[in-house]
């Protein structure tokens, strides 16, 4: 093919549309390792390269598909495989993997997908895009539609997430222009059948589409542009997209607990599955872990803390309060519910003893709060367990005489804010609390400060910050608007800010009350937990006292024992503190049945982590999505096949005077899509079935026409043998689609 | 234009054959002549003399067993020419009617733009109103009643072109044309020994063509081939190149019209072919165009296969 001059020039003109169509694709990848938790991108992308290489050179198919099944095994084993490669073991390995994935896929639990399985999917999809494009780009020198499509990509990329599209865009055009540029020259030259030779051709077309390119390149890039007309749509259209989908922000939000807290904010809709059933007696929050660092966007975690393994009858001392703090001892049962899908144990504030578990050991971490349970050095999920906890009650002179002597640990670690946090926060911070004498009363005033002011609780139309933007700085002063994790956010951060020691805790809220049942001869309350109940809340280090819970958010009640001491003392300050402070259990104990009804809840930021097994990762959604995609299209391409077999199941189902006219006025359109067969409008159906069989020296049309003239234009069609017509109808649909 | 219809009709076949054993081709105006006689309508014949106008008219009534009559219209015919006359028999004392040509019941109307305007309408009236009224009777004209009109479009000094209101009483407009090379040599062989019409027999009574008639008008015509017939018409009156667009009698004569042309080729429902097909012959002398469209050479047929090709077909069971 390469001797003819003139092929060769085609050939190198469909190369360079190719490596275009390959570069815009690469546009497509670049944002992943950004938006989804997608690794290793450059293996990926070179395989891409490589599948696009095979693609063009145009092997037999049994050369390429074996190729490129090798470089998809040989992907796998370079980032997940153990084994010697392509060994016995290597396949059992492989094979065992999907065959789990397949289960899991049956079973609709997406997030447990396996890493290697769904880089297999992603490998499996580089290649068919690989397949896709070349035939855009090549074959029906139809480029314009993927470009419009990267561009879309990288602008709702660039507007929602935290991808900064600049740069792609501006490679994007460049890469469009010169490949729509390219492809429209070939294409005119075919379809005049011009032959230009040799150096004419840069002459001609390739140097002057270089400079257009260039020119206007440079110019768009350099030029002075205007500051857009109208006012932002994007939170605008987030909002929308939230209020509705429950997605937002740079990820997948649902109600629930989540390991992944970096990007807080988003809307979110509820959830009602049920997690877990709790059978205690009364209502208290449900604690699963806590971070300590405070990013400006969400939380992380400084340190994974220092885990211990204990067996499972030992004793569990997270050291959480001192020996100062009043207790009860309690006992509680949690059945957790199949739709539960994380592992941590969720548990009261005090707990002593977990039993009657499977679990033959706890991983313990006490800075993170997480107590993990395993078997056999393996975690799992538990199906139910009792908990033994000593509820503590905190004494308010306790309290309010703690002091802030704090451990320089503690002070060290939970003191931590930005350094990009506004000012303004920290000022609003000295504000709240400038009439709080105690480290309490401060708390106390930052937890009240969200129940005036305007603060209103919503899970919808909550904003993500932009970048640049504050989390907290964003609900403190601008939207007001939020749900738990912004007051509980903010109140760390506004506490933390004046100098107290708090953290962000995790877990979630008392559930609802859906039943009474005696055990051992006590009643107790059955409580239905679900992901709508997913929850967040602050503690905050009291020297001498330990961590106490408070609860910023609109709405909820703090579940936290607080007790007046019968000092006897009968001085008057002290009265008045009191009567303040029975003030205070009062209004926590007005607030308590409120919460009832916004108990439901709660949310938890979709994790990207694959830390979490709860979550269904970002980039599977994106194979997802791009699958649904890539059969919309096939089903686009061979819709008439499939309209073909839509009617034809239609009619030899129920043959009769409707669906034969359906079968027939679908023939008419799948005719009128044949250019030189057309029917013009005033062309009668005898007329054209005349043409029609001409051109395929057939009867077949005549004679459906035939019988379709007399169901529209007689008075009463009855007798038509209609088995017979359905046999001319598929032949010449058949013929047609040909 | 010109289509071969297949007859299929076993009666109508018959008298075609009749008729085409003495005209030599002309098929397509043998056809629509039967068409117009099965739609109780007449025929305005435009042709040069010596086409076989006459010849066509003639050989129809002897195959259907008719009372032919024939008018030749010259300047000084007089109405009771055509309509016939109250003469005084002195025997009886009593004025007489005699009946003038006009009351056969296939009449031809010879060159009939050679008569005064008086005479055309005492001819175009017993069309219309099927019976004419002398010295204040009225008297019905016979049935079957079939007007076969011929007009010579060469000659104008002495002519009096018909007026177009008078010109829609007529169903078809067709022209003879002259035949083919092949044709007339088979006509001069023909012709050389008797002349054929003198063999003619008789294919159908009066009262089968009766029948008949009845028979076309019971043919279906469904709403959407309504709605095309009337799309088209009313087309004519919106077209930039007409100056007189056709009227509401033009949809009824092109519905009759196709009606009996579907029953011919013994179909029991009009389709738009049949509309299609006969619209030039039924509307193009409904139709007066502009001065414009004069001058640029546009004929009617012209003008009405333009909005043949306008008006869409319809193509779906009307809802």
């Amino acid at each position: 093919m390469a001797n003819d001059p003139i092929e060769r020039n085609q050939s190198l003109f469909r190369g360079i549309v190719y490596l275009c169509g390959f570069l815009l694709f690469w546009e497509w990848l670049r944002p992943l390792d950004q938006i989804t938790d997608t690794a290793n991108m450059a293996v990926f992308v070179v395989y891409a390269a490589f599948c696009f290489f095979l693609s063009f050179i145009h092997l037999p198919w049994f050369l390429t598909i074996p190729m490129k099944l090798i470089g998809l095994a040989f992907v796998l084993d370079g980032l997940f495989i153990g084994q010697r490669f392509l060994s016995g073991e290597w396949f059992r390995y492989v094979y065992e993997h999907i065959q789990f994935n397949f289960d899991v896929m049956v079973a609709n639990q997406w997030w447990q997908m396996t890493p290697l399985f769904r880089s297999m999917l992603f490998l499996l999809l580089l290649w068919l895009m690989s397949y896709l494009l070349y035939y855009w780009f090549v074959v029906a020198k139809r480029t314009s539609f993927f470009v419009i499509l990267t561009i879309v990509y990288v602008t709702v990329l660039d507007t929602f997430t935290i991808y900064e599209g600049k740069g792609a865009i501006i490679r994007t055009f460049l890469i469009s222009l010169i490949a729509m540029g390219l492809s429209s020259f070939t294409k005119e030259m075919e379809k005049e059948s011009i032959a230009i030779r040799g150096r004419r051709v840069y002459q001609a077309w390739i140097i002057p589409l270089m400079v257009v390119v260039l020119f206007a390149s440079v110019v768009g890039y350099a030029a002075p542009k205007k500051a857009p007309q109208w006012p932002d749509p994007v939170p605008f259209i987030q909002g929308a997209v939230n209020g509705v989908g429950g997605s937002g922000g740079n990820s997948i939000q649902k109600v629930g607990y989540g390991t992944n807290d970096e990007q807080l904010g988003g809307s979110f809709v509820q959830d009602n599955t049920p997690v877990f059933q709790a059978v205690a007696d009364s209502e208290h929050y449900w604690r699963i872990e806590t971070k300590d660092v405070y990013t400006g966007k969400g939380w992380i975690r400084s340190s994974e803390g220092n885990p211990s393994e204990q067996v499972v009858a030992n004793d569990i001392n997270l050291g959480y309060f001192s020996d100062a703090v009043k207790r009860e001892d309690k006992v509680a049962t949690i059945a957790m519910n199949d739709n539960a899908t994380f592992s941590k144990l969720v548990y009261p504030y005090g707990i002593q003893k977990v039993s009657n578990s499977e679990a033959d050991t706890l991983v313990i971490n006490p800075t993170t709060g997480e107590i993990i349970p395993q078997k056999n050095g393996e975690s799992f999920q538990l199906n139910g367990y009792e908990l033994a906890y000593a509820q503590p009650s905190f004494s308010f002179s306790q309290l309010s005489e703690s002091g802030t002597d704090d451990p320089p640990q503690i002070d060290q670690a939970y003191t931590q804010l930005p350094e990009s946090l506004p000012e303004q926060v920290r000022d609003l911070a000295e504000e709240i609390i400038a009439e709080s004498s105690n480290r309490y009363e401060k708390a106390r005033a930052v937890e009240e400060y969200f129940q005036r002011n305007g603060f209103e609780y919503s899970t919808k139309n909550i904003p993500v910050p932009d970048e640049g933007e504050d989390y907290t700085a964003q609900f403190l002063f601008d939207t007001q608007v939020g749900y738990c994790d912004n007051f509980s956010t903010s109140m760390v951060v506004l506490l933390r800010s004046v100098g107290v020691p708090a953290r962000w805790a995790k877990g979630f809220t008392g559930g609802e009350q859906i039943d009474t049942v005696e055990v051992n001869g006590e009643l107790k309350n059955v409580y239905q937990v679900t992901s709508a109940n997913a929850h967040s809340w602050v503690e905050v280090y009291f020297p001498d006292i330990g961590w106490v819970a408070f609860e910023p958010t609109k709405g909820f009640g703090n579940h936290t024992d607080f007790y007046i001491e019968d000092t006897g003392e009968d001085d008057e300050e002290s009265s008045e503190v009191d009567e303040n402070l029975q003030e205070q259990l009062e209004q926590n104990q007005e607030q308590t049945p409120e919460m009832d009804e916004q108990d439901m809840v709660g949310k938890a930021d979709e994790s990207n982590g694959s830390g979490g097994s709860f979550t269904v990762p970002t980039w599977l959604w994106i194979v997802l999505i791009v699958l649904v995609l890539i059969s919309l299209g096939l089903a686009f391409k061979y819709r008439y096949h499939l309209m073909t077999m839509y009617y034809r199941k239609k009619y030899i189902q129920h043959p009769g005077q409707r669906n034969y006219e359906a079968a027939y006025e679908f023939l008419l359109k799948v005719l009128d899509k044949k250019e030189d067969l057309n029917r013009s409008s005033d062309q009668t159906l005898k007329e054209f079935a005349h043409s029609v069989d001409d051109h395929y020296r057939s009867q077949e049309m005549g004679q459906l026409t035939y019988h379709y003239e007399r169901l529209i234009y007689q008075r009463d069609s009855s007798q038509h043998p209609w088995d017979k017509m359905s046999e001319l109808w598929e032949n010449l649909i058949k013929k047609t689609l040909s | 234009m010109s289509q071969q219809t297949y007859l299929a009709h076993g009666k109508v076949h018959e008298l075609f054959a009749n008729i085409q054993s003495v005209m030599i081709g002309k098929e397509e105006v043998t056809t629509l002549s039967i068409v117009a006689l099965l739609a109780k309508g007449h025929v305005l014949l435009e042709d040069v003399p010596g086409v076989g106008k006459t010849m066509l008219v003639r050989t129809l009534s002897k195959s259907v067993d008719c009372e032919f009559r024939r008018i030749q219209f010259t300047p000084d015919l007089l109405p009771s020419d055509v309509t016939g006359v109250s003469i005084y028999n002195p025997k009886t004392l009593e004025f007489e009617f005699r009946p003038g040509p006009l009351l056969g019941n296939i009449v031809l109307a010879d060159e009939i733009n050679r008569t005064s305007p008086k005479t055309q309408s005492s001819l175009l009236e017993g069309m219309e109103e099927s019976h004419v009224t002398v010295d204040g009777n009225t008297i019905e004209l016979k049935r079957p009643f079939f007007v076969m009109a011929t007009q010579n479009p060469i000659e104008y000094e002495g002519t009096y072109p018909l007026p177009e209101a008078q010109l829609d009483r007529f169903l078809l407009k067709l022209n003879m044309g002259y035949p083919s090379a092949a044709e007339e040599m088979q006509m001069l062989d023909l012709i050389s020994n008797d002349h054929p019409i003198n063999r003619v027999q008789a294919v159908m009574t009066k009262e089968e063509l009766i029948e008949l008639q009845n028979q076309a008008a019971e043919v279906y015509v469904d709403p959407n081939i309504q709605r095309y017939i009337v799309n088209i018409v009313s087309e004519t009156r919106r077209h930039p190149s007409a100056y007189l667009g056709v009227s509401p009698r033009g949809s009824i004569a092109l519905m009759k019209a196709a009606k009996a042309y579907a029953f011919i080729q013994d179909r029991d429902f009009v389709l738009p072919d049949d509309v299609k097909y006969l619209a030039p012959f039924v509307l193009s002398h409904r139709l007066i165009l502009n001065s414009e469209a004069k001058f640029e050479g546009m004929t009617s047929s012209d003008l009405v296969n333009d909005i043949l090709q306008k008006v869409s077909i319809p193509v779906r069971k009307e809802k």
